[in-house]
């Protein structure tokens, strides 16, 4: 294999870890831009889209839990993952302005240690209460079957078609946000809430709707992310909570309120586990073959690391100051 | 830091304590009087360890054997020493959520070096229990000033992704790159414990009515070590440094401006707060005999928070209630007590009594206490 | 189900003990874990021996300790050797299935006189929480012998709580070499094979089946047992001619092998091994599959077991790998195993059933030939013990590294129109014990060293 196969393979998959990463790190860095609110629940979020999105694409055996015991161990709509897909995110969207309005506006006041202890709390909440009804164990979310199988790629050979699926979808809901975002009204006042809130206030603008609103798409993109990342990814109760660690690490990367930061973010750390994963250091004059896959955990945390050192307010964040 | 709210309800309490006392010697209640003594007296360092003493010498007997009590609470002897050890690790946390307002999501970093360092040191260098504890700590001080350094330098929100993150990175350092130390997956097997210096194995019971009370030597091993970090930690926070990590928390721009390097006293709060971590860790090394690769994972700085902000955030004694009620659900109530049915359920129910504390009695099962405590006392003023 | 209210009775005498004050409480100075008794009890005929661990056994019942994974990844191999060991606890008390007969000295009527109880523990496949709920029987249930686990870190935590408090653990499922190896414990029986063993019993039907001048490439989990496996298929299939082009360490808990699996394509090899477990085992095998390497490579699975199978029912046929008992092996104990699991639970048993259920009664007819619960003889009986009552043939529980020298079951997938409910793979071969094996002076057992009886 080339070099040039082996680089644009190290690419693709890192353009599709980075993918999940990007989903959740928008939602957490304009909710935190804007409404200034830390949200440690937001692998909740993820995480209910994911069961979400597995209850309603397929049906599904469960082997333990509450649900199992009270006789509904097989259950789901059956429904089909482009089904799952156009539902999940309207149902955590409107989960997301739920969330908005009673968990997190009683708390715009309080000290960001109060909101992050709320939102970890609500998060083991969410955890247990999943793990509870469909029980610990890992599930089986299948791919959509116009998606299954290897496609041929020139220079690369087979490739994960779904794999694909999930960069091009990524993309395209970026895309839309972005635009949002950067060319409408709506976009303009949630922009200058993030400059400066007090004064779009005293400029008589209400925004509690606009930002309403923004909760209501960071969750939806985290359920998107957890239906598209089904397939790819682990399906049990922990994985909400494992995930936004490295979603929390794109946006310090990428820089605070920014999207096009969190796209960065995303992508440096999606590259840098692929290619830490498929890089081994040889030399055969010394007999050294050390492969650097148990590494790519921990490169993605000593990237973070020294970006931190050298520019704190992230690549492309300007320095808003949330403290 | 947004905390201008911080604790504004502790603050008129105790002017409010201090008028009463007035008003209180005029109408010559006795009540009040003797409430007066005591409080002044409550605060004095050696009423603190005293009654700290008391209550680690009696907790094991009440907890695993005394009748009707350790029935009721289905306690056993091995349990209390680990609880102990958890209390020293969220004391140690509660100087730097409660004193300085920092939330580290990265303390298991701290923790799980302590316990992998006087793992190591244990098969390695020494197997003298107050050595192996004494390796452990220092690295784990070293470490602090690494981690306290990086995560320091943004704050707010940063700070607890930032420990979250450094800690995640050790976490999987540990567990596959460093694995030929750290024993990977299989945690860290070869601890060798010697005798308590070089005279009582620890697993041995105490003499006599010692031995009734307190239970092993490793437990009063471990006593003796809670008792020092709530002398010690009682100390520095009566000192001129800890009433400066008050003003921090309490305003940090206006402890800025009095010319205080306000960085700086983080930095020594969060290894102040780590040294207490690594201790803890070590004697969980000490207690268990096995180091456990999750210790080092991210739920363990979850389990160390939830005890804190249970027990009572900013109370010195209040975190070693919520350590001994978080475990006393982890291992009791996920084994089916009270009830059978309750076992899967035993984080779902920590994790709504969590929420709820957070959001309706910040101050915590030690702040409730102290309520309860002072309505009494109205009341008996009021008769 | 039993409960932890199980055999309080030891406790209740040390309270009454605390209750009167220091009277009898000199007497306790010198035993671990809380417990003693000065030796009041008869412990089953045991009057000779001094306290240990949790021994004597007060009172009429004898309480076993079952630590199973009940939540997590791993829960499906924990209920099928939760129901086994139930299973054998209700013969132990009132006979059937082996007791008595496949094991003659076992009455039927409890262990040395005394009724069985059991608790439960859920380790959740971690060992800090397997750690927990042992140290919960130990301390305050009294068990006199703990059992169960489904991976190897499990295990090994475990049998360096046995040895610490000097209560015995049958390991039960684990197959890294380390169990038996370097971690292995005086305290701690594996009737389990190896990693080490399974690359010996996999080479004479992979060589047969594919050919002796390979290039093979593996995948492995980045943990101990994943290490072992690698390590041991390197060495016994590079000694019978094939060569490793290349391994890959994923890290434990890895859902996406694209990357690794990307690796093996560009490394233009004959034989993939996938030394992956549980829903990783899944998940890559699935995942070589829907890359189509299985069109172009042959692959090995070293270790089965239903997680593996039951998530990829697809991508198993053909596909050769060993598992710890298959109910087609033809052996009349197998049978009459097989047929009791059937009666009591309407399915027929995993392979790890047959294991939780031999080793319960293992340490069963161990005790009953010791004549006494005292550890340290029951220990001795088990150690050097030759037997052949549990259906694979003669057997040794070897004295140096606690390790038994058995035969394995080496099968493959079966095609997708034969698989049925619980039955997915089929026996290709079961490898008898001298094919498999190896001297206490080497592979795993020349870094064991036991430690103490306790009673030196």
């Amino acid at each position: 294999m080339s070099l040039v196969s082996e680089a644009a393979r190290i690419l693709l998959n890192g353009l599709q870890t980075g993918a999940i990463y990007v989903l959740l790190a928008i939602g957490l860095s304009i909710i935190l831009g804007t409404l200034k609110f830390v949200n440690f629940a937001h692998g909740a979020l993820y995480l209910i889209g994911l069961y979400a999105g597995l209850l309603i694409s397929q049906e599904t055996t469960f082997s333990g839990g509450q649900l199992a015991e009270f006789g509904f161990g097989t259950i789901g709509l059956d429904w089909g993952f482009l089904a799952a897909l156009l539902i999940v995110p309207a149902l955590v969207f409107v989960l997301g302005i739920a969330m908005e309005r009673f968990v997190a506006r009683p708390f715009y006041d309080r000290p960001d240690t109060d909101q992050i202890l709320l939102t970890f709390g609500l998060a083991i909440v969410a955890q247990q209460v999943v793990r509870v009804l469909f029980s610990g164990s890992s599930q089986n979310f299948a791919q959509p079957s116009w998606a299954a199988g290897p496609l041929q790629l020139p220079l690369i050979g087979g490739f994960p078609q779904w794999r694909l699926w999930v960069i091009g979808i990524t993309a395209v809901l970026v895309l839309i946000v972005y635009a949002l975002i950067e060319f409408t009204d709506f976009g303009l006042t949630v922009r200058a809430g993030t400059q400066d809130t007090e004064m779009v206030q005293l400029l008589g603008i209400d925004i509690s709707r606009p930002y309403v609103v923004v909760f209501g798409i960071g969750a939806a993109l985290a359920g998107v992310a957890g239906v598209v990342g089904g397939p790819l990814n682990v399906v049990n109760p922990t994985v909400g909570t494992d995930i936004l660690v490295p979603a929390f690490i794109t946006v310090v990367i990428g820089g605070l309120g920014s999207i096009r930061g969190a796209v960065l973010g995303g992508l440096i750390l999606g590259i840098t586990e692929s290619f830490l994963i498929q890089w081994s250091l040889v030399i055969p004059s010394l007999g050294i073959d050390y492969g650097f896959a148990p590494w790519s955990q921990v490169g993605i945390y000593a990237i973070a690391a020294v970006i931190l050192l050298v520019r704190p307010q992230g690549l492309l964040g300007s320095e808003v100051d949330v403290s | 830091m947004s905390d201008e709210s911080a604790n504004p309800t502790d603050a008129p309490e105790t002017e409010a304590d201090g008028g009463k006392t007035l008003g209180g010697s005029a109408s010559e209640n006795t009540v009040t009087r003797l409430r007066t003594r005591w409080e002044g007296a409550r605060d004095r360092e050696v009423t603190v360890i005293g009654l700290t003493i008391v209550g680690v010498a009696v907790f094991p007997y009440l907890f695993a054997r005394a009748p009707v009590v350790s029935d009721l609470l289905q306690g056993y002897q091995e349990l209390a020493s680990l609880m102990l050890v958890w209390g020293i690790f969220a004391i140690g946390f509660d100087i730097l959520l409660g004193r300085t307002g920092l939330l580290s999501f990265g303390h298991a970093a701290l923790w799980g070096t302590g316990a992998y360092a006087a793992g190591w040191a244990s098969a390695n260098i020494t197997e003298f229990p107050l050595l192996v504890v004494l390796i452990g700590v220092s690295v784990t001080v070293v470490l602090s000033v690494v981690l306290g350094f990086l995560s320091l330098r943004r704050g707010g929100i940063y700070f607890a992704i930032l420990t979250l993150a450094f800690a995640q990175m050790i976490y999987y350092m540990a567990s596959a790159p460093l694995s030929f130390i750290t024993g990977g997956d299989n945690g860290f097997t070869g601890v060798e414990i010697g005798s308590f210096l070089g005279v009582f194995d620890l697993g041995t019971e105490l003499p006599s009515i010692a031995g009734t009370l307190i239970g092993t030597w490793r437990y009063a091993f471990i006593g003796a070590f809670l008792v020092f970090s709530v002398a010690a930690i009682h100390r520095v926070l009566n000192s001129p440094y800890g009433i400066v990590f008050r003003a921090i928390r309490e305003n940090e721009q206006r402890a800025q401006f009095v010319g205080f390097n306000v960085w700086r006293y983080k930095l020594a709060a969060f290894v102040l707060s780590g040294t207490f971590a690594g201790l803890a860790g070590a004697l969980f090394t000490i207690h268990g005999q096995y180091v456990p690769l999750s210790s080092l994972y991210w739920q363990t700085s979850g389990e160390v928070v939830i005890m804190t902000v249970l027990g009572g955030v900013g109370s010195l004694l209040g975190p070693l209630f919520g350590a001994g009620i978080y475990l006393w659900v982890e291992y009791i109530v996920s084994g089916g007590y009270p009830f059978e049915w309750i076992a899967p359920y035993w984080l779902l129910v920590l994790g709504l009594v969590f929420v709820s504390v957070v959001v309706l009695f910040p101050e915590g099962v030690w702040g409730l206490v102290g309520d309860l405590r002072r309505r009494v006392a109205t009341r008996l003023e009021e008769q | 189900m039993a409960d932890d209210n199980g055999s309080r009775s030891r406790r209740d005498v040390l309270k009454a003990a605390g209750a009167a004050g220091s009277v009898g409480i000199a007497g306790l100075a010198g035993c671990t874990g809380g417990s003693g008794g000065g030796g009041s009890g008869d412990g089953g005929g045991g009057e000779d021996y001094p306290s240990l661990g949790n021994f004597p056994v007060e009172g009429d019942t004898a309480t076993f300790g079952f630590t199973v994974p009940q939540t997590g990844s791993y829960q499906s191999e924990g209920q099928s050797e939760l129901q086994a060991y139930e299973l054998a606890v209700d013969h132990l008390n009132n006979g059937g299935g082996w007791v008595g007969n496949e094991f003659s000295n076992l009455s039927g009527d409890g262990v040395l006189g005394k009724q069985i109880d059991y608790v439960i523990g859920d380790t959740a496949t971690d060992p800090d929480t397997a750690r927990n709920a042992a140290s919960r029987m130990i301390n305050r249930d009294d068990v006199i012998m703990f059992t169960g686990g489904s991976s190897t870190s499990v295990a090994i935590a475990l049998e360096g709580l046995a040895q610490q408090e000097k209560v015995l653990y049958q390991c039960c499922l684990t197959h890294g070499n380390g169990t038996t190896g370097e971690d292995c414990r005086r305290y701690g029986f594996r009737e389990m094979f190896n990693a080490y063993m399974t690359a010996q019993a996999l080479v004479p039907p992979a060589t047969e089946a594919y050919g002796d001048d390979l290039r093979f490439f593996q995948l492995y989990a980045d943990y101990s047992w994943g290490q072992s496996v690698q390590s041991s298929m390197k060495q016994f299939f590079e000694e019978a001619g094939w060569t490793e082009v290349g391994n890959v360490a994923t890290p434990l808990g890895t859902s996406d092998f694209s990357s690794y699996l990307s690796q093996v394509q560009s490394a233009n090899v004959d034989v993939l091994f996938l030394d992956e477990y549980g829903l990783d085992g899944a998940n890559s095998l699935k995942q070589a599959v829907s890359q189509g390497l299985k069109d172009q490579i042959e692959i090995i699975v070293p270790l089965y077991n239903q997680l593996v199978a039951n998530n990829a029912k697809q991508a198993i046929p053909g596909v050769l790998g060993t598992t710890a008992w298959d109910p087609g092996i033809d052996d009349p104990s197998a049978d009459s195993f097989a047929q009791a699991f059937q009666d009591e639970y309407g399915s027929p048993p995993a392979g790890v059933a047959q294991l939780a259920y031999a080793q319960v009664l293992q340490y069963a007819a161990a005790a009953e030939r010791a004549g006494t619960f005292y550890p340290p003889e029951i220990i001795r009986q088990f150690e050097g013990y030759e037997y052949d009552n549990i259906g694979l043939g003669q057997e040794v529980m070897r004295k140096c590294d606690h390790q038994a020298q058995r035969a394995i079951p080496v099968v493959q997938g079966r095609p997708v129109d034969e698989q049925s409910e619980g039955d997915l793979v089929e026996l290709v071969n079961l490898v008898p014990s001298d094919q498999v094996g190896y001297e206490c002076n080497s592979g795993p057992a020349a870094k064991c060293e036991l430690g103490e009886y306790g009673d030196e």
